[in-house]
């Protein structure tokens, strides 16, 4: 599964380089709908496993800990490697807090600098590339809860299916409530870290 | 940000309506299974294209390439290492209750 995960984005990136620009504006549409009934297909998989819901409400508020720890692992770590590339803590600590949703990350710091603007678009991408590529393998070799971490914000959208097909039910469940949770804070510790 | 997400919590509370209606026997979801597989990876087709025809994307990847790298890995490997980190807190209990159902 993981190898043709892997060879459908590498394909679609070539494609996409050779294609012509205005192709884009119906790559939406079709994402908008391909997306809407892969979520459909989730949430069948939830629904036939009924005690999923019994499991989650036992885990509690205590859920919300795997989204903190997304928060702090990524800011420290895109802080880190800021500290190596030389980029300042409010930067770095900034590009981190786009937690994978490049779109708007970007956009929260194109007022600041268009070159950094641009780094937390790219890096961005590239997390969101690499989420999809090692989802399933950290899911098969370290564990289903952490295949949730690579997804950041984009575990409520377009990591779901992956995480879902990669994992189980319950997982799913958590994967969504953390997506939510990270989503809703991109547009606020993004604008909140670069003013550090 | 807020119609998506009422628009997505929307379809995935229909299907999980429709899977828990036992409308959907082995073979339907077997089949299931198949279809979801080929849209997941045809999305991602998708989305590949998305990210090559963006032109920013190639320009600004040779520029800060190296660095965008560098940032998502290591917050990938820290987030991934914090998560396993407080897996244990946050599944003990229904761990436990597990456990007393199977013995």
């Amino acid at each position: 599964m993981s190898l043709s995960i892997i060879v459908s984005v590498v394909l679609g990136i070539t494609m996409g380089l050779l294609m012509p620009e205005y192709i884009f504006n119906y790559t939406d549409i079709i994402i908008d709908f391909g997306l809407c009934l892969l979520l459909f297909f989730v949430g069948i998989d939830i629904g036939r496993n009924k005690g999923v819901f019994n499991d989650i409400k036992k885990i509690g508020l205590k859920v919300l800990l795997i989204p903190i720890m997304i928060i702090i692992g990524s800011i420290s770590g895109s802080v880190i490697a800021g500290f190596f590339v030389g980029l300042p803590v409010n930067e770095s600590s900034a590009v981190g807090a786009g937690f994978g949703w490049y779109s708007l990350s970007a956009m929260l710091l194109s007022e600041y600098s268009t070159e950094l603007s641009a780094l937390a678009f790219i890096s961005n991408v590239v997390r969101e590339i690499l989420a999809i590529i090692f989802i399933p393998i950290i899911a098969k070799y370290i564990g289903d809860v952490e295949s949730v971490a690579p997804a950041g914000a984009t575990a409520m959208d377009t990591s779901l299916p992956i995480i879902s097909k990669a994992t189980n039910p319950e997982i799913s469940i958590i994967a969504f409530i953390t997506g939510v949770v990270l989503s809703s804070l991109v547009p606020i510790l993004v604008p909140m870290l670069i003013n550090l | 940000m807020g119609f998506r997400l009422a628009l997505y919590l929307i379809i995935l509370l229909i299907g999980v309506i429709i899977g828990s209606k036992n409308i959907i026997n082995k073979k339907i979801g077997n089949s299931l299974d198949k279809i979801q597989k080929v849209c997941l990876l045809f999305l991602l087709f998708i989305m590949g294209i998305r990210i090559g025809i963006d032109d920013r994307v190639v320009s600004n990847f040779l520029k800060l390439g190296f660095k965008a790298i560098l940032i998502s890995i290591l917050g990938i490997v820290l987030s991934v290492f914090l998560v396993k980190l407080v897996k244990d807190i946050v599944f003990k209990k229904s761990k436990e209750v597990k456990n007393c159902r199977e013995s």
